[in-house]
């Protein structure tokens, strides 16, 4: 897929193998499809709040139509680029490189995502006036420990299955892939139910003061992440059951594996920090 | 009945807007470059591609080349540059008179939205429009890394912008007002006193402006993830690390910064967000106050340099072509741009001397600020130097890279003595501290972006500007620049606080000189913009591939090598204009000057 072009560069290599509009070298609608869901849906948030002054309903509907049309962009977007012509496209050392370093990059900016919130924790952790809100609830309970060790194990399962694929066993590539995505979808029930014991049982939310914002902060951003790292697994696990990726073609799977394995190791940095930390007697 | 007319109403705009749509696609191509190689045809090497580019606006919309979005973010970048520069001409204006003209209110909004126009929609987009268009020719890409993300990460600037913009297009709608928070946002003002939908700072405006923010935070992400993957993976076989140009060194190290310090500004403009509506108390408590304005400035003072790393990067660049001259001492201005990079990160709470922080942590800051003074000075002295027995040449790009340096040299210096606590103490609180950030940020960013446009004018347009006019722009701007913040500094040492719509009779005189300062400005630009727009359209149409004489110097820089190239290929396929007609193909003692220019870069 390479063509001559003004630059004079030989090996043009496109940004897709496929693309939309069609028949074009330079040109893409999925970036602005992709644009416009993903500034609809902070549109949206804005309308949700000015919802008194407008409809109230204008908001949510704006952030829902928004979504999914986010997600349209999104598929055709990794459709056209990795999906299609999966085995027939160039794979190059080049484009291995820049995607690799594009994930190193985007976590150096996610240590910055979570690290506001932590000094912020930490600011406030170190001060002399320290307290726990009255109706925190005991924070090392078995269900935080169980869901510590089904997360730490998802590294393990996933980094086994990549493991698997690189020798070319597709049979162990697939279990693997299956189960770290059944530990992830067990950890964020887990979450969930956590979630609703403290609000429900002991009343403990988001509203009492700094220790309740950095728990909610902290986890909800982590809980997010869990959430994003499992639907990219996810695709990747569809991908390959539909027969993608083999022992020399598995750069989604690295990718998606170092994401994976980020999200786990600030979740292990959280537990001892907001868990183990918190100072409650 | 009004809900069927609302109805017809909205099915009439649709079918209108459709038309619109459609009538644009049938415009021939809005610029008119044809991209077809020299040689060969591509045609037949593939079946997928007949054409690089859709014709009409869908080639804008749709457009994943490194130039074209180059070209976008630099008209978004001078878009926002005119609305803020607006915004401040009314705010001179409303200063000529010790009694606000505007009302305070209003004035507060303007100081606001001008302070995150200019440095969010501004200053980092028009480094992204170099950063585009250049890195990749000059390291020898054939596109930015990912040339879709960086797509992407263009068009949510334009929705950004509408969001913080938000209030002034609500205010007459009566909905809410714009935020009046200033560009720095401190709570426990801008938390807002009475609900998040009611309070005296913009209310919702507030909110639309945080939203906005993180949007365009994002997009800054998005660009800085794609820089740094292009220039590690995506140099030419024969740029090297040790011969990598002085500008992709700065596009780097800025992106770097934007990596660490965007995304903690978004976070913590979240957490502001959800103290405003969803009752969180992240900086409710006591001490929140200053947190925020540690997570502030953690990122505000790296920002700082992810706005000047890269002009000084384009000062470096395009100084030396009109001295006639190597950038003197290369290495080391290479040095100082990763020294300044790490540094700019321990130095924010110099902006927090006034708060009562621990005098020990003031103590260490002044001392890194003082430190960052160090790389910034060599890098001013490399400058001199280069134009030291130089073969100087003052046209307007040289005249606006010397401009920056003077206008540096001012702002960097009360920069120093503002660095030092006892005398923050005096000054912190006053027009001085305006006037100092005002030198950095008007007299050498945006000068050494005048710089820029200026020189690859003809690189992109094909035209030359009109050279009388830019002139004429340069004085205005240095003139109009000095009159306004050295009257601001002025003041500052007679005691004229900042942040005031109003202000003590004693002050009239110096606020209506930096009024007639601004007045020079707002001319100087306006020239300039005719210049532009004119020269776009009918300036005189560069003939040479070197339209700078840099050859005669041996200064000559790689882009120009590919300029060349384009006006072949032009000649031969478009046949318009030029009579002329050549193979296209490329001499072979051309593609070796290539390899020697980068060695002397």
């Amino acid at each position: 897929m390479s063509t001559e072009t003004e630059d004079g560069h030989d090996d043009h290599h496109l940004p897709a193998v496929e693309d939309w509009p069609r028949g074009f070298g330079e040109a893409s609608w999925w970036p602005f499809v992709t644009a416009l869901g993903a500034a609809g849906i902070y549109i949206g948030v804005a309308l949700w709040i000015i919802g008194d002054a407008i409809s109230p309903l204008l908001g949510p509907a704006a952030v829902a139509g928004s979504v999914g049309l986010f997600l349209v962009g999104i598929y055709g977007w990794l459709y056209h680029a990795f999906i299609t012509k999966f085995w027939s496209r160039d794979t190059t050392e080049h484009g291995h490189a820049s995607l690799r370093w594009g994930m190193i990059a985007f976590l150096g900016s996610e240590l910055a995502t979570f690290g506001a919130i932590f000094s912020y924790y930490f600011y406030f952790r170190a001060g002399a006036e320290w307290t726990l809100p009255s109706t925190t609830p005991d924070l090392i309970s078995s269900l935080i420990l169980a869901n510590t060790a089904i997360l730490i194990a998802s590294s393990f399962t996933l980094h086994w299955a990549h493991v698997a694929l690189r020798d070319g066993d597709r049979t162990n590539f697939l279990r693997g892939m299956g189960l770290t995505i059944l530990f992830a979808v067990v950890f964020l029930g887990g979450q969930a139910l956590e979630y609703f014991e403290f609000i429900g049982e002991y009343g403990f939310t988001w509203t009492q003061g700094v220790y309740s914002s950095a728990f909610f902060g902290l986890t909800g951003l982590h809980g997010l992440h869990v959430g994003l790292g499992a639907a990219i697994l996810g695709i990747v696990f569809v991908r390959a059951l539909y027969g993608q990726y083999s022992a020399e073609r598995h750069l989604s799977v690295s990718t998606a594996s170092m994401y994976w394995h980020f999200v786990d190791a600030v979740w292990i940095f959280l537990v001892v920090v907001l868990y183990v930390g918190a100072g409650q007697a | 009945m009004e809900l069927n007319a609302q109805i017809a109403v909205t099915v009439l705009m649709g079918v209108f807007l459709v038309a619109v749509a459609t009538f644009l696609t049938r415009i021939e191509n809005w610029r008119s470059y044809t991209p077809v190689g020299g040689g060969g045809s591509f045609i037949e090497e593939s079946g997928y591609i007949d054409e690089e580019k859709p014709a009409g606006i869908i080639r804008w919309l749709t457009t994943v080349d490194h130039k074209d979005i180059g070209i976008l973010y630099g008209l978004y970048g001078i878009i926002a540059f005119a609305v803020g520069g607006l915004m401040v001409t009314l705010m001179r204006f409303d200063l000529v008179t010790s009694s606000s003209l505007l009302g305070t209110s209003t004035y507060n909004a303007l100081l606001t939205s001008h302070g995150i126009t200019m440095l969010f929609l501004f200053g980092t987009p028009i480094i992204a429009a170099f950063a585009n268009y250049l890195v990749p020719l000059i390291i020898g890409a054939d596109d930015m890394a990912f040339p879709r993300i960086n797509a992407i990460a263009f068009w949510l600037l334009p929705p950004a912008a509408l969001l913080i913009w938000a209030g002034f297009f609500a205010k007459p709608l009566g909905l809410f007002g714009p935020a009046q928070t200033a560009w720095t946002m401190y709570t426990p003002l801008s938390l807002g006193a009475v609900g998040p939908s009611a309070d005296a700072v913009g209310g919702a405006g507030v909110d639309l402006m945080l939203l906005g923010l993180h949007l365009s935070g994002v997009a800054a992400t998005m660009g800085a993830i794609n820089f740094i993957a292009t220039i590690f993976t995506h140099r030419g076989e024969e740029v090297s690390w040790a011969n990598l140009d002085i500008f992709s060194w700065t596009i780097l190290t800025q992106s770097g910064l934007i990596l660490f310090a965007f995304p903690l500004l978004g976070s913590a403009l979240l957490m502001l967000l959800a103290d405003r509506n969803f009752g969180t108390a992240f900086f409710l408590t006591d001490g929140g106050n200053i947190l925020w304005q540690h997570l502030f400035w953690f990122f505000g003072h790296p920002e700082v340099y992810i706005l000047v790393l890269p002009m000084m990067g384009i000062v470096s660049y395009v100084l030396p072509r009109f001295a006639g001259r190597k950038l003197f001492g290369f290495k080391f201005v290479v040095y100082s741009t990763l020294a300044i990079g790490v540094l700019s990160f321990g130095v924010w709470a110099h902006h927090m001397f006034a708060t009562g922080i621990d005098p020990r942590v003031r103590a260490s800051f002044m001392a890194v600020s003082m430190a960052i003074a160090i790389p910034s000075a060599v890098k001013t002295f490399n400058w001199i130097t280069t134009l030291w027995n130089g073969r100087v040449r003052l046209t307007t790009p040289m005249l606006f890279c010397i401009g920056f340096i003077s206008n540096f040299i001012i702002g960097g210096v009360t920069g120093v003595f503002l660095a030092s606590i006892p005398i923050d103490l005096v000054l912190h609180d006053t027009y001085y501290v305006v006037g100092h950030f005002h030198y950095v940020v008007m007299g050498a960013i945006a000068f050494a972006g005048f710089a820029g446009i200026y020189y690859w004018f003809p690189l992109v347009t094909n035209r030359m500007y009109q050279a009388s006019l830019g002139k004429a722009h340069f004085w205005l701007t240095m003139v109009g620049s000095n009159i306004t913040f050295l009257a601001m500094i002025l003041l500052g040492y007679g005691g004229m606080p900042r942040r005031y719509a109003t202000y003590l009779p004693q002050f009239a005189t110096l606020h209506q000189v930096a009024t007639l300062g601004a007045f020079l400005l707002l001319i100087g630009q306006i020239i300039w913009l005719y210049n532009m727009v004119s020269s776009w359209f009918e300036g005189k149409r560069v003939e040479s591939g070197d339209p700078w004489d840099l050859r005669q110097d041996n200064v000559r820089t790689v882009e120009w090598q590919w300029f060349e190239q384009k006006l072949d290929t032009q000649i031969a396929t478009d046949g318009g204009d030029e009579e002329v007609a050549t193979d296209g193909g490329k001499p072979a003692d051309e593609a070796e000057a290539v390899a020697e220019e980068r060695d002397d870069d």
